[in-house]
């Protein structure tokens, strides 16, 4: 019957409770919404680094990752190469030379970081290849370049146009090669836009005369899932001289980003659940006020300070529920549609990108944040009520009954 | 009926004073009350405005606590009792009919006649069927569905003297019950509220000056300025 009357008076004053619900909802829809979209942007990100350059897995000689000269470059890759052979069954793999170095136009120049790659492998690997924007990816092992559109606005080069690359060699001298532009990409990462460069592998280690030279073994797994067992795979089949990298290792800072973000993400959480929760109390606070001489009476007849207190926090637990139900129904429905479309943000399209972000948002669902959600919205709403129902219940009978 | 055999009392006084703050002045509701009530007693409190009937009713029904003295409740002396004792005291013990009748508004009638059996803990069959019973009883079986807002002054009165005597208490205190009805229905109230105390043995206190109520009380009590000035049997 408790139950019952709560259910009641809710229905009672349906403005109130309408006002409370909607409060409710706008707080657990904006809460939901912003983590899926949130939680979507830092996996765009990450997954966006993962496919544009860094693959999932990398194997470097020892020390190259701290220091990513030429001089760390494996000269023996040959053993690497047979053992990614023997897993080739459950992972794609490509190698890459690469170095720091000048790519110059006759308007201007630019220090780039020169991968050399071998295009056909290179695309089971990385996306850069949908990236191409304009012209065509590399398509042979010649003196083709593909560019970003940054560089090529900044060397004012276009399509065909020759642009010399140089580079240091081991000994110390300069190696030199004219390639001609035949791709200009775009990626999400204006940054990395800025400062990569894409050659034939062959015309790398020509220039460099570095032949049989490696800096690094780009890996994909075939399941994702399987990050984890094949680095702990690769890292008992190689000696010390080698390092076995997941993209955890090599983007640490991206792993600190998301890191970082989630806490952001819950003192944003913190302000609206503090937000909601002095809307719950004001607003059942008035309702517990509103209705003191009913309490008063029901103190007369014997009703006991607890279930007072209980019939106020029932109250507030089925308007937590339906707020949240709602709430999250309206989420839900949202996230079916942004999911296969996306949130268009090119109006920022510049900012994310600086973010190494998509224009394009897709949310995540997550089940374990959503259940939690679920679980803690309505115990704040509850928590809300505590308030007003140790007011309600500290009320003298005999001033309650008198009160109007 | 002896009002003085301690052993058919059901309420004892005993120099009972009551001192409310007003602003910082002290203001005497009651001072040297004494006053027992026997069993199956259909007494009066009677006085003007401000002699401080609902503040003795209030004490009696343990709504309000003394300044000074005792109040003992069927042998009990309810002093120093805590507020949840004596919310059981009130639960199990007394019926309270109000002037304005204070019915819960989101029940219906059969509902609020259950809501203090159900605070008993009284399963829903057995509540069900007693409160039909008293309904029908009291003429308002036909109210069973009806919200205090589709009754009119009487019926909610009848409604709140079925939940009163829902619990079988030992004690009805009624706060001006007829304060609010014509005199007809006035009339019929008090008609139940006699037939109650004769066939069911409930004891009733009233505080009114509704002449209604006086005539048909077997002892009246006068209070003026928080004193008895008069106590004597009709």
């Amino acid at each position: 019957m408790i139950s019952k009357i709560a259910w009641r008076n809710i229905l009672r004053n349906k403005r109130r409770s309408l006002i409370l619900i909607t409060s409710i909802v706008i707080g657990v829809v904006a809460a939901v919404l912003t983590d899926m979209f949130s939680t979507g942007m830092m996996e765009q990100m990450l997954t966006n680094q993962i496919s544009a350059d860094a693959g999932y897995i990398q194997i470097h000689k020892k020390g190259y990752q701290a220091d990513p000269i030429l001089e760390n470059s494996m000269t023996d890759p040959q053993t690497v190469d047979n053992l990614l052979i023997a897993e080739k069954d459950s992972l794609d793999f490509s190698k890459r030379l690469r170095t720091f170095g000048l790519v110059s136009s006759a308007y201007n120049s630019s220090g780039v970081s020169i991968v050399g790659i071998i295009p056909d492998q290179e695309k089971k690997i990385t996306t850069i290849w949908k990236h191409v924007a304009t012209g065509t990816y590399l398509t042979s092992q010649e003196n083709q370049v593909l560019i970003s559109s940054a560089i090529a606005e900044k060397l004012h080069a276009g399509l065909g146009d020759k642009v010399v690359i140089m580079a240091s060699r081991l000994d110390g001298s300069i190696g030199s090669e004219a390639c001609r532009v035949v791709g200009i990409y775009e990626t999400f990462d204006s940054g990395f836009d800025q400062t990569h460069i894409y050659i034939p592998l062959q015309i790398v280690e020509q220039m460099l005369s570095a032949q049989n030279k490696v800096s690094e073994f780009v890996i994909a797994p075939k399941n994702q899932k399987d990050v984890s067992g094949i680095v702990a795979r690769l890292r008992l089949e190689l000696d010390h001289s080698y390092e076995v990298m997941s993209y955890e290792d090599m983007l640490p800072l991206f792993v600190a980003q998301i890191k970082i973000y989630d806490s952001t993400m819950f003192i944003l959480y913190l302000i609206i659940g503090i937000a909601l929760l002095f809307g719950i109390i004001n607003t059942m606070l008035m309702a517990v006020m509103e209705r003191t001489h009913e309490f008063g009476v029901d103190m007369a007849v014997g009703m006991p300070n607890r279930k007072i207190f209980r019939m106020i926090l029932v109250e507030a637990f089925f308007i937590g529920v339906i707020g949240t139900a709602i709430g999250m129904g309206i989420s839900y429905v949202s996230y079916l549609e942004f999911a296969s479309t996306g949130w268009n943000l090119a109006a920022f399209s510049e900012s994310l990108k600086s973010f190494g972000a998509g224009t394009t948002i897709y949310p995540v669902f997550v089940m374990s944040s959503i259940l939690l959600k679920v679980l803690i919205i309505p115990l704040a709403t509850v928590a809300g009520a505590v308030y007003p129902a140790v007011r309600a219940v500290r009320l003298h009978p005999v001033e309650a009954i008198r009160a109007t | 009926m002896n009002v003085n055999d301690m052993n058919s009392e059901i309420v004892r006084v005993e120099n009972v004073g009551k001192v409310y703050d007003d602003n910082g002045i002290p203001v005497n509701a009651l001072h040297g009350i004494n006053l027992t009530v026997a069993k199956r007693d259909f007494s009066v409190i009677a006085g003007p405005s401000g002699s401080g009937k609902t503040t003795l009713l209030n004490i009696v029904g343990t709504l309000d606590t003394p300044t000074s003295g005792n109040v003992f409740l069927d042998g009990e002396n309810i002093a120093d009792k805590k507020r949840r004792e004596l919310a059981d005291i009130r639960l199990k013990k007394i019926g309270f009919v109000f002037q304005a009748y204070n019915l819960n508004p989101v029940l219906s009638a059969l509902e609020n006649i259950e809501f203090t059996m159900m605070l008993r803990g009284i399963p829903s069959d057995e509540r069900k069927r007693r409160g039909l019973a008293l309904m029908e009883q009291l003429g308002i079986g036909e109210l069973v569905n009806k919200r205090p807002n589709e009754m009119s002054g009487g019926q909610q009165q009848r409604v709140a003297v079925a939940r009163a005597i829902s619990n079988d208490p030992r004690l009805v205190l009624a706060d001006e019950p007829t304060a609010n009805l014509d005199s007809a229905t006035a009339a019929k109230l008090l008609d139940l509220m006699e037939k109650l105390n004769h066939e069911n043995g409930i004891t009733f206190v009233f505080s009114s000056h509704d002449p209604q109520v006086i005539e048909r009380a077997h002892r009246l009590l006068i209070l003026k300025d928080g004193q008895i000035i008069s106590d004597k049997k009709n």
